[in-house]
């Protein structure tokens, strides 16, 4: 055994040693591998009391047949360490109790741990190694990780099983949660501290020893508030840039208190209602502390020029303006069918609303325009300024103008032609015009006028009998005269004659005497004869 | 202000009715110039010098019985001579005397001259066509063709509608009448001379003697 032992050792160390690379390759390594694995067989057994072999057989086995010892083995030690790892999570103090009571123990035991450790990373490159074990490990893993989950199942009947609880997840995962955001738990921080580390155990992720300095960084950030100073001084580049965890460590670090305070309270589900509003309120006064002081929105600012303003940012904001003119009416069917019979009615009831030509005003009359008259004019200027002042002044005693006496030449030929045109009628509607003016009658026979005149002229005379003749009595032609009356005639004529005579007798006497005595003599014997028969016919 | 107001007082005590204004009536001419005789001397240019012998006892008898001023002829100095009277009712009449014998003098008839004599307003100007626009040989003979019109239809179109008298003697333009008419007879004349035709100028004419007579 002790023999066996160095040479494991040794065999192990040179393992160790070797490149992982060189363990894909087969040959060489396996003899080594294989002593290295015997020895860790034996450094094992005494932990697990049910362990069927007591020693690894590895001659002439394969390697699938040699790792199905080693699980066997493993496995219930594995879970062992599971729980008792849990226990010290839970109870930190035994963890004391075992390390000052056996310290040696435990170093070995740490010893062991660690190789431990080793050996289940050299088990795990061994059956990376031989790739068929990959899928085996992964699958392992996987089913540690859905086991743990079942374990952590509470409420959820159907979900939960022995394995699985959904509180003991949830506690699972706030653990996570406060591990990464680097909570400042006073009371928690020991408490936080261990569980890092024990998560930090729990992980079978390829880890060296850089994880335990951060790891002891993140306690420390964890630590508190005095250490800020300290923390920010040793601060990595892996810390900023470096794995996926510590990354969002610090960029929360930068953040503002309200949001841990708000991942506070993510974390923890114990805040009364009164604190939760309180936060809230408070959260709302940052918000709106924080909006007051920034510039306000181009909107509130008051007059902004285009220039101002980010470009088109108008013609998202509704402006509300007052727009001069109606807006456009929206054109719909049913518009257009009122229209329609609007239409429709008009055109029944003929009610058009047609532009009427405005009266115009009543002016006075249009002052009679002057012909422009070419030739000189027959009146002096002054005779002209004359006339424009009589018409002005009486307007009575104007001389007719040129086209006065026009107009009534003109007027006058109207009549005469209106007159003409009833005629043809009959003068069935006209009265005859009245034509004031003296006009010769010939008494014409009436037929010579028919020929002529229109069928409307009478025919009768054109002379009324009075207007030829106006007299009295019985009128007799000479021919039906008696001789009385033929005498009276005479008679009267005689009488008549004499009193003609009797008016200028003496002109006639003194012409006679100067100028012819003969003649004179005759008359004055005639007389005295005449004189004599008078006389006779008197008796 | 006790002075002022003492002031005040006085003037209004002192309003004392003030005698009537004197009216007096108008001065004679003989008055005006303090009993001395007013002249006024006409030379007559030669190409009036037998209308004026034709037309003297038309011009003679208004001037002396109407305007009561005395009107000779100066045969050799070629003037006629006005020359008020002491029965001159108004020194005007002299004035209006010499304008109605230059009127003649330009060329105007009697009968439109003697419109001088009866109206106040009346006036006459007279420019020359150069004064419109500078016209040379053929075009200033075609410039107051224009102006006279065949027969002289234009000129006689001018004077009855704007009831102006025109005498166009050569290359000088006088016109007789009231001022505003005047006026518009020397624009249609001027829109001639600058060469517009007379169908134009009659249509303006038309419309502004309308204006005119209203």
């Amino acid at each position: 055994m002790s023999i066996a032992k160095a040479s494991g050792f040794e065999a192990l160390e040179k393992l160790m040693s070797t490149e992982p690379p060189v363990f894909l390759a087969p040959s060489s390594i396996s003899e080594v591998a294989r002593t290295a694995s015997r020895y860790l067989f034996e450094k094992l057994k005494p932990f697990n009391p049910k362990s069927p072999f007591d020693q690894l057989l590895v001659d002439g086995f394969d390697a699938e047949q040699i790792w199905q010892q080693i699980d066997l083995q493993c496995q219930p030690l594995l879970s062992s360490l599971r729980q008792d790892v849990k226990r010290f999570a839970q109870n930190p103090k035994e963890i004391r109790k075992l390390g000052n009571l056996a310290l040696k123990v435990s170093h070995e035991d740490d010893d062991v741990d660690e190789m431990d450790m080793d050996d289940d990373e050299l088990e795990a490159t061994e059956s990376e190694g031989d790739e068929e074990e990959e899928g085996d490990e992964e699958e392992e893993e996987e089913d540690d990780v859905e086991e743990d989950e079942e374990e952590k199942s509470g409420d959820h009947e159907g979900i939960e099983d022995k394995f699985f609880k959904i509180k003991e997840l949830e506690e699972f995962l706030e653990e996570g949660e406060a591990e990464e955001y680097g909570l400042d738990y006073k009371n928690k921080k020991g408490v936080a501290k261990r569980k890092k580390q024990n998560l930090r155990d729990d992980d079978d992720d390829e880890e060296d020893e850089d994880e335990e300095e951060d790891d002891d960084e993140f306690g420390a950030f964890a630590g508190g508030d005095d250490e800020e100073a300290d923390k920010l001084g040793k601060a990595r580049y892996d810390d900023f840039f470096g794995g996926k965890k510590k990354e969002t460590k610090m960029k929360l670090k930068d953040l503002s208190e309200d949001d841990e305070a708000e991942l506070e309270n993510q974390g923890d589900v114990k805040l009364s209602t009164h604190e939760k509003d309180r936060i809230k309120l408070q959260s709302k006064i940052e918000q709106m502390e924080k909006a007051n002081l920034d510039p306000k929105h181009w909107t509130m600012q008051g007059e902004i020029t285009a220039a101002k303003r980010p470009k088109n940012s108008a013609l998202e904001v509704d402006l509300d303006f007052e727009h001069n003119t109606r807006p456009a009416p929206v054109i719909t069917e049913e518009v257009t069918a009122s229209l329609e019979d609007l239409i429709k009615s008009r055109i029944i009831e003929a009610r058009f609303d047609d532009v009427q030509r405005a009266p115009s005003m009543p002016t006075k009359a249009k002052r009679e325009a002057k012909e422009m008259d070419d030739s000189k004019s027959k009146k002096g200027l002054a005779e002209v300024y004359e006339d424009e002042y009589v018409r002005q002044a009486n307007p009575a005693f104007a001389p007719t103008t040129f086209s006065d006496e026009l107009k009534k030449e003109a007027s006058i030929l109207f009549k005469r032609l209106c007159l003409k045109l009833d005629s043809l009628s009959h003068f069935h509607f006209t009265p005859k015009p009245v034509i004031e003016e003296m006009s010769i009658q010939t008494n014409v026979p009436a037929i010579a006028m028919e020929e002529v005149a229109p069928v409307a002229v009478s025919d009768a005379a054109m002379l009324a009998p009075e207007e030829i003749f106006s007299g009295k009595g019985d009128i007799k032609d000479e021919s039906e005269l008696t001789q009385e009356e033929r005498k009276r005639r005479r008679a009267k004529k005689k009488r008549k004659f004499k009193a003609e005579s009797a008016k200028d007798p003496v002109k006639k006497a003194r012409d006679d005497t100067t100028e012819n005595p003969k003649t004179g003599i005759f008359l004055c014997s005639y007389m005295t004869f005449r004189l004599l028969r008078v006389f006779e016919i008197r008796k | 202000m006790a002075e002022s107001t003492q002031m005040e007082v006085e003037t209004a005590a002192q309003t004392v009715t003030l005698p009537a204004k004197p009216t007096f009536k108008p001065l004679k001419a003989h008055e005006m110039s303090d009993g001395k005789v007013q002249f006024r001397k006409i030379s007559v240019p030669p190409n009036r010098y037998s209308p004026l012998k034709k037309a003297w006892l038309d011009i003679y008898t208004p001037i002396y019985d109407q305007m009561k001023v005395d009107i000779r002829m100066n045969l050799k100095a070629r003037k006629v001579e006005l020359k008020t009277r002491a029965d001159t009712p108004d020194i005007s009449n002299l004035q209006k005397a010499a304008d109605f014998v230059h009127a003649f003098m330009l060329g105007f008839d009697i009968p439109d001259a003697i419109s001088l004599l009866r109206m106040d307003e009346l006036y006459v100007e007279s420019f020359e066509i150069k004064d419109v626009k500078t016209l040379k040989g053929e075009h200033l003979s075609r410039a107051i063709g224009r102006l006279s019109g065949k027969g002289g239809k234009t000129k006689f179109a001018i004077e009855n509608s704007t009831k102006t008298r025109i005498v166009i003697a050569d290359t000088r333009i006088h016109i007789l009448g009231a001022f505003s008419n005047i006026k518009v007879a020397r624009s249609s004349l001027c829109s001639l001379i600058m060469g517009s035709p007379a169908g134009k100028v009659y249509s303006k004419l038309r419309s502004v003697s309308a204006r005119l007579n209203e």
